[in-house]
């Protein structure tokens, strides 16, 4: 515990990024680069695992809870691992209002797995999330992934067809309105 | 004083002071607004919703800007539309409110009924069950019937340990962030936080050891369910079946209030502490204890414990009567003309340390402190810290200087209470923040919120008082020059803000200290504060970290340290009479020709290698009185029976001056307290009586309402009273010389620390701190250690006070280069100051 052998992954591998996401925030302040730097550390598909986590602590002199806090809260981040394509469905009120719920159900039958689950290729992992300010625009969802956040807005089961498509080469059932 | 607001409530006026929260307005009338997430001594969050009111302000004329007033010539008052949460809600001038509208007792009524969706109701088998604000206010304002399904209700998990000492019940939390809020904004160790949201939130833990806080059993107290639960108290009894019994906790300087419960066991009819709670004095502890204090009770009834008087026959100690143990130690007194050494424990009460002082003096004998580590006792009887200062409550007009002390080690409490003092997070009305200045040959906790950190090298303690001084006053005293370290600009701006406070607290610690360097360290200070006028006064003067509870206590009654070693200071006594010290188990030992006598608890060393070894209680089976380091006498209550064959020290004592036919046997404590106030000038106006007097505290904690402030108690047994410091008694108090003492030199220096959780023996026999007591160990810089070829979990040995130890050496960049700090109460030998030390590695590698 005396020692100090933190992991160093992220002020490594992205040193330039750690330094500039710092600079913007006032030296006692430094707690607030939290989000950015979780943001930072999802890059390329890592995630924001307790090493992570610790590490990202350390740099901003707060504890590993405070950051498992944020990690908890956003569902922007994940402590778990998952496909290399988050899709990110919106269920929130409104959302779920035009018909969210069951668009997310649709995807998931669409993609062959349940909510939370990645397909087996490991290519996507299907999530409901929190409202993603695209309430009047629904369903829609964001697609996660190594090049960053994209947004899908008004979306229909085929529009998410071609999404798939485009993003993976996953085994999906091709019929229109998914299997009966 | 701030501007006071007169506000209605249910057609009561109340006068309050400007910022106060409606809830907290409700409260001075009795009107006990439900809340929950709502914490006295926290920031107001609104996060429950429970304590909504209405809320009207009187309305004004939009032109002229005049009150509008009704017919009756009542003030026009304008509703608000919605209810207010009178948690976040201030007063202003005029402001109604209504808590018994029907709008009002519905709102109380749904969200019960909505906290109730999640909640298991499992109250038979709940630890809170019985002083439960959920189930209480469910009772007061719920509805007996819910909407909502069954089936759809939490179902998580039930038993999860936070660590060692907190258990968590997931499905019980009603989300409050009371105990992340305390751990926040009061402790400032942010080790458990909330996961997800919505109805998924929950409490998690991180830190290594889980939910690593020395302050952590507090959020059991005011979890307003039973969700976090000690693992002390889990399962052990249910409330309404306990015994109550103020006392005062035994284990360092701060003495803060206890309230004990106890239980009859129904299978063996012994009695037992089932738990250690706070009992609110707002002045000392205000409604928290430390870890330690909850905890650290289990020596008590621990299988060590000295049972009957026993006497050396044949080379053996048996077991005889008090009449013959007491018979045969009165003769050696007599026969030893004076040759007598007593030596008495600082753990001891007052009335313990009068009754042996005396002893011992009316027999011409000498005695002393143990292990009487530091000095300055005298310096605090006279320039101590002004009678009424609350450490908490200090703002912008006065400066905390702590120095040589790693405070939230060696007195947990006034860490706590500095810390608000210098942060003012929390509830507290009064922003503005001391100027604390924190002086140490290292970092510590206490750096983080100070506002100016001046280091120094081992050694350098009374130097930098100096250098400060000279640097206050402006080059008239001290000696800026001298000063080895190497951040005079440091020591030029702490001495700025001293010399623009008008107020000035020292606190001054035992880190790296002698007895003699304390002495001159306390001298240096007390000079500092004499000649800044700084004395006498509330809010002003000396604090001593003592190393226990009651060294304050003995300096009063006269029992002093004697500066040097146990060994050196019985060697030429044919008697030694020692009470409550085991200078023999840490590794002073006692002639062999020497006729030794010991009243202790447990079997020691000391209590093994002697002639005559009486049982003594301990302080849970008596009455007494503990001094705390602020001079505050306070008196503890006896919560456990005790067999008769075992005494309290001060009659044991007295019984053997009466054998002798030198003093009579007091009635009982109380009596003894007389003679102490009539013998020791401090004490004068002290009684039983006195210390026993309550005043109504604020916040109001610990009544009918748990809900409010959590299930600490409320203070039945009195608040104590703080002897004045002769300064404030009228005497005139000039500075004393100084001389710094020489440093002792040496390539590794051991430096004496304190840590909390020690290996004392009132705390190691707390089995459920076992997990968080290290192994004995010492703690080296980076740097040492690579040139000594020590890794961080080595076993290494090194020799002390002549003796070889085998320790565990961490290796830490925090130790001071060319220092190894050597905690204190570890198993090892007394170190009675900085030593020179060698370190041999003797096993690599005991970690990874
Ligand atoms: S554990 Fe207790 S104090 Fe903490 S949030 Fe839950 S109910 Fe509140
Ligand atoms: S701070 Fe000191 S007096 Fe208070 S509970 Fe802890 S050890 Fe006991
Ligand atoms: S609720 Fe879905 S985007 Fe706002
Ligand atoms: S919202 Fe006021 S007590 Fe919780």
């Amino acid at each position: 515990m005396s020692s100090n052998t933190a992991n160093q992954t992220l002020r490594t591998r992205y040193s330039a990024e750690v330094k500039d996401i710092l600079k913007r925030y006032p030296d006692d302040q430094k707690r607030s680069a939290v989000m950015p730097l979780l943001f930072l550390s999802q890059k390329e598909g890592l995630q924001a695992t307790v090493s992570v986590m610790s590490e990202i602590a350390q740099i901003l002199d707060i504890s590993i809870t405070q950051v498992a806090s944020i990690v908890g809260f956003y569902t922007l981040y994940y402590s778990h691992s998952g496909g290399k394509n988050r899709i990110q469905i919106c269920t929130d009120l409104p959302c779920a209002l035009r018909g969210a719920d069951d668009f997310a159900d649709k995807v998931c039958e669409k993609l062959g797995v349940k909510l939370g689950e990645t397909t087996e290729d490991g290519e996507f992992t299907v999530e409901s999330v929190m409202c993603l300010a695209a309430c009047d625009k629904a369903p829609m969802f964001q697609v996660q992934n190594g090049d960053g956040i994209t947004y899908h807005e008004r979306q229909t089961i085929s529009d998410v067809q071609a999404v798939i498509e485009q993003l993976g080469n996953a085994e999906i059932d091709k019929s229109p309105e998914g299997a009966e | 004083m701030t501007e006071s607001i007169l506000v209605n409530i249910d057609d009561k006026e109340v006068a309050v002071p400007k910022g106060t929260l409606v809830v907290d307005a409700a409260k001075r009338v009795d009107n006990d607004i439900p809340v929950f997430c709502y914490h006295p001594k926290l920031d107001p969050v609104g996060m429950c919703r429970m304590c909504l009111v209405e809320v009207g302000t009187p309305l004004r004329d939009k032109e002229t800007g005049e009150m509008m007033f009704e017919e009756n010539g009542q003030p026009t008052i304008n509703w608000m539309p919605n209810l207010q949460t009178a948690c976040t809600m201030v007063v202003s001038d005029g402001m109604c409110i209504r808590t018994t509208t029907s709008q009002v007792t519905r709102a109380r009524k749904d969200v019960v009924e909505f906290l109730l969706t999640s909640h298991p109701l499992d109250c038979p088998v709940c630890d809170k069950g019985g002083e439960c604000p959920l189930q209480n206010l469910t009772m007061s304002h719920g509805s007996s019937e819910s909407r909502f399904l069954l089936e759809e209700k939490m179902n998580i998990e039930k038993h999860v340990p936070l660590g060692d000492l907190i258990f968590l019940d997931r499905e019980r939390c009603i989300q409050c962030a009371r105990c992340t809020r305390f751990q926040d904004e009061l402790v400032g160790d942010s080790v458990i936080g909330f996961d997800e949201r919505g109805r998924s939130l929950q409490i998690i833990t991180h830190s290594d050891p889980g939910f690593d806080s020395y302050f952590s059993g507090n959020t059991t107290d005011i979890c307003p369910v039973g969700a976090l639960t000690t693992t002390d108290f889990r399962f052990g009894a249910r409330p309404w079946e306990l015994a109550h019994t103020p006392s005062v906790c035994p284990h360092c300087p701060v003495g803060c209030n206890l309230h004990i419960n106890t239980r009859r066991s129904g299978q063996d009819g012994n009695w037992s502490i089932k738990r250690v709670m706070p009992r609110q004095n707002e002045q000392v502890n205000e409604i928290w204890i430390c870890d330690k204090g909850r905890f650290g009770h289990h020596f008590v009834n621990n299988s060590d414990r000295l049972t009957a008087p026993m006497v050396r026959r044949h080379g053996e100690l048996v077991e005889t009567s008090w009449d013959v143990a007491l018979g045969l130690v009165s003769e050696k007194l007599q026969s030893s003309n004076g040759s007598i050494a007593g030596i008495a424990g600082e753990r001891l009460s007052n009335e313990d340390l009068f009754a042996f002082r005396n002893l011992i003096q009316v027999n011409e004998g000498s005695v002393s402190q143990w292990p009487g580590l530091l000095g300055g006792g005298d310096l605090v009887q006279k320039v101590g810290v002004g009678v009424d200062t609350d450490l908490a409550k200090l703002g912008s007009d006065t400066a905390i200087l702590v120095i040589a002390s790693d405070l939230s080690e060696e007195a947990p409490l006034w860490w706590f209470k500095v810390r608000q003092a210098a942060t003012k997070l929390g509830a507290s009305l009064d922003k503005s923040r001391a100027a604390l200045i924190v002086a140490n040959a290292r970092e510590t906790k206490l750096d983080k919120i100070a506002k100016y950190c001046v280091r120094y090298n081992y050694g350098d303690e009374v130097r930098t008082i100096l250098a400060l001084s000279h640097a206050v006053s402006d080059g008239n005293t001290g000696i800026m020059g001298s000063i080895a370290a190497n951040d005079n600009d440091d020591v030029i701006a702490a001495a700025k803000a001293i010399s623009a406070a008008k107020n000035l607290i020292i606190i001054y610690g035992g880190e790296g200290q002698s007895y003699a360097a304390s002495n001159a360290l306390a001298q240096a200070c007390s000079n500092l504060l004499i000649a800044k006028g700084n004395v006498g006064k509330k809010d002003n003067g000396l604090i001593p970290v003592w190393t226990h509870c009651n060294t304050q206590g003995a300096w009063d009654m006269g029992v002093k340290p004697a500066g040097v070693s146990a060994t050196e200071f019985v060697a030429d006594a044919d008697v030694i009479l020692l009470a409550g010290a085991d200078p023999v188990g840490d590794g002073e030992p006692l002639p062999e020709n020497s006729f030794v006598v010991v009243s202790e608890l447990f079997k020691t060393k000391t209590a093994i290698s002697a002639d005559v070894v009486l049982p003594a209680q301990a302080f849970v089976e008596r009455e007494g009185s503990y001094t705390t380091g602020d001079r505050r006498v306070q008196r503890f209550y006896p919560a456990l029976p005790c067999s008769e064959n075992v005494l309290p020290d001060w009659e044991i004592f007295q019984r053997i001056a009466n054998e002798m036919g030198v003093g009579d046997v007091s009635a009982g404590p109380a009596a003894v307290m007389r003679q102490i106030s009539l013998q020791v000038p401090q004490y004068r106006d002290i009684s039983y009586e006195n210390l026993a007097a309550v005043e109504e505290q604020w916040p109001d904690i610990g009544g009918e309402d748990s809900y409010y402030g959590g299930t600490g108690f409320q203070n039945t047994g009195g608040l104590g009273v703080q002897t004045l410091s002769l300064i404030e008694s009228g005497f005139s108090v000039s500075p004393g010389d100084v001389d710094p003492i020489g440093l002792a030199t040496g390539e590794l220096l051991g430096v004496p620390v304190t840590v909390l959780y020690d290996r004392g023996s009132t705390f190691v026999k707390s089995e459920i701190m076992n997990s968080r007591i290290s192994d004995p160990y010492i703690e080296i810089n980076v740097g040492d250690a690579l040139t000594h070829n020590v890794t961080d979990g080595d076993m290494v040995s090194l020799i002390l006070n002549g003796k070889e130890r085998e320790l565990i050496a961490r290796v830490s960049n925090d130790v001071p280069q060319g220092a190894v700090l050597i905690p204190r109460s570890m198993d090892g030998p007394m170190l009675r100051g900085v030593v020179p030390v060698n370190i041999n590695t003797i096993d690599h590698g005991s970690k990874e």
